[in-house]
């Protein structure tokens, strides 16, 4: 009897390890395989942040199709509206490029007057 | 000739504070900051996408940081820094505005050079005055401009619940990277 309970509890406990450190330890969100909330462009994600309430697209992944008007290191700036940060920026982009790119909006950028993305992804044009 | 010598210094009186009048910018500059207490968890997150201008004519400087942007290693230390301390729904955007003393492009060398940053800081719906050490160097066409501060989050606001501060540190370490260019 003794045996079954310390089992019990040693269960327990294991099990209340695994599920806490599930919990503490989650993964990121995966925005690349996340299903977009909203499909825009680069004039319409702008003009969600310039008139209407953005905190419905704020923290959600969105697809957003515009021209590439700036390539740097890191990201991609579409019609100068909206700039998306990429792990990796894809080998074959070039300025002019009509694209779609899909990332989770984190805000507007009063400097540069644009709406920013991270996690950014190229999507199949 | 004196007409022309005359004509010519005055062009350049004209059109020599407009060329100075550049500026610099990047859209990809990077913030760390660390609060981590030894022995516990790592307390540190990075943001690969602040915007930064500097007006070279003048040593304007700005920089600014959505703040949800900032990546954790932990992704539920992330949730919480952006839902209960930061409340970046709310305050989305952390601003850094200032002048960068005695700022003269033409001194720039390619080693680190030490100025000083004076401005102010807001986040979390306050701002601070600030007054920091930065270092800046030239790199091929770019102006490397960099810095390291502490922040105190109690001067913004930010309450820490007694639970978890002994696993964050009370002074965050602040680093800055900004490659600024055309």
């Amino acid at each position: 009897m003794k045996k079954k309970l310390a089992l019990l509890i040693f269960a327990i406990v294991i099990i209340g390890g695994i599920i806490g450190y599930n919990y503490l330890y989650q993964d990121h969100r995966e925005i690349a395989t996340e299903e977009p909330i909203a499909e825009l462009t680069s004039e319409s994600i702008l003009e969600i942040f310039r008139q209407e309430d953005s905190s419905e697209i704020l923290n959600a992944t969105v697809t957003v199709k515009g021209k590439i008007s700036e390539i740097n290191e890191t990201s991609i700036t579409l019609d100068d509206k909206v700039s998306g940060s990429f792990s990796e920026i894809p080998g074959d982009m070039a300025i002019g490029m009509e694209v779609e790119i899909k990332g989770r909006c984190i805000g507007y950028d009063d400097l540069f007057e644009l709406v920013k993305m991270d996690q950014c992804t190229i999507l199949n044009n | 000739m004196k007409k022309i010598f005359f004509l010519i210094s005055a062009l350049v009186l004209i059109l020599g504070p407009l060329h100075a009048q550049e500026k610099l910018k990047t859209k990809s500059g990077t913030i760390t900051f660390e609060a981590s207490v030894p022995s516990f968890e790592e307390v540190k997150a990075t943001h690969q996408n602040v915007s930064a201008i500097l007006n070279t004519s003048n040593g304007e400087f700005a920089a600014l940081a959505l703040v949800k942007g900032f990546r954790f290693k932990v992704a539920l230390m992330e949730e919480h820094f952006n839902e209960n301390y930061m409340e970046s729904s709310t305050y989305p955007k952390a601003v850094f505005k200032g002048i960068i003393a005695d700022f003269d492009i033409e001194d720039l060398k390619d080693k680190p050079s030490k100025y000083t940053i004076k401005g102010s800081i807001t986040l979390h719906g306050e701002t601070r005055d600030l007054n920091e050490p930065v270092q800046i160097w030239k790199e091929e066409d770019k102006i490397v401009v960099t810095t390291n501060f502490k922040l105190n989050p109690e001067d913004f606001n930010i309450k820490i619940p007694a639970v978890v501060s002994k696993k964050i540190a009370e002074d965050v370490d602040v680093a800055a990277k900004f490659n600024l260019q055309n």
